[in-house]
């Protein structure tokens, strides 16, 4: 049995295909619970916010802290070869750590003048960051941050009022993404 | 040149092969997303995983997610050693093939 250089590049060009796919896929069921979780984040601090303006500040301060930590102990949930955590363990609580960083950090030396603006620039930057992953981990993310981007913007320019509208629409999105990356 | 490993050489266990060695070390895949990665049918894909199981190649772990059996399987340390060097077979022959 020998193969010729054309029958070892076609096998070759497989593995690749088989290594992509599978840690695509990979990628995807790992970010599930955290997107769910996230969602419904949203869904409770935009809620809020919208029922409670004058509390929105504390609100979001605890919800933030519950969704890093939460972020953390989702991965920690996860076993490899029986060791906890696995190759993610604290990357994905650490990386809306530094999403919402860059927002508040933002919001710091460039305060918001509208409610509005208060609540579509973390949208709109998660849904650029969603984009900007796909680029390397799959479509299914490019897809997810242009919908919440493009949600965004229709609720910026056109939704009142507009806490409810990120509450339903921007959660939603999130949660239906994250059981989106449940399928296969 | 020697000889390819034949059970890694069939183009459906090469795929599962590829597959389980992207995964991160000790990590197992679900049998429903391994078929939709490697394309086989579910009778298919069980006989090969189980000529690469008989190998030594992956390990099959079947339990229960609430009520739902699952079956996943991952790729053992002499799998992944056989697949390297079948990779490395590969390439090999490409490098023979390609000019200096």
């Amino acid at each position: 049995m020998s193969l010729s250089s054309e029958e070892a590049q076609a096998s070759l060009s497989q593995v690749e295909e088989a290594s992509r796919r599978s840690s695509q896929l990979y990628f995807y069921h790992r970010s599930s619970p955290h997107l769910i979780m996230w969602g419904i984040i949203w869904i409770i601090g935009y809620g809020g916010t919208g029922l409670f303006p004058h509390y929105g500040n504390q609100l979001w301060l605890g919800l933030i802290v519950i969704g890093c930590t939460g972020g953390v102990l989702l991965s920690r949930c996860h076993k490899t070869d029986g060791v906890v955590g696995g190759p993610y363990a604290w990357r994905m609580g650490a990386l809306w750590a530094v999403i919402l960083f860059f927002v508040f950090a933002t919001y710091a030396i460039m305060q918001p003048h509208f409610a509005r603006q208060f609540c579509a620039y973390p949208a709109l930057i998660t849904g650029c960051v969603y984009m900007a992953i796909g680029l390397w981990r799959g479509l299914r993310y490019v897809i997810s941050g242009a919908v919440v981007v493009a949600l965004t913007l229709v609720g910026f320019y056109y939704i009142q009022p507009i806490f409810f509208w990120f509450a339903v629409v921007g959660g939603g999105a999130m949660i239906l993404t994250g059981l989106w990356f449940r399928t296969v | 040149m020697e000889q390819p490993d034949s059970v890694i050489h069939q183009p459906v266990r090469l795929k599962i092969m590829a597959a389980l060695k992207a995964l991160p070390h000790g990590e197992a895949i679900e049998f429903v997303r391994l078929k939709a990665i490697v394309g086989a049918t579910e009778g298919n894909l069980g006989a090969h995983i189980t000529t690469l199981e008989d190998a030594g190649y992956v390990a099959v772990q079947k339990d229960f997610l609430g009520k739902r059996p699952r079956t996943r399987v991952s790729m053992t340390p002499q799998g992944r050693r056989a697949f390297d060097a079948y990779v490395a077979y590969l390439q090999e022959i490409i490098g023979m093939a390609t000019p200096s």
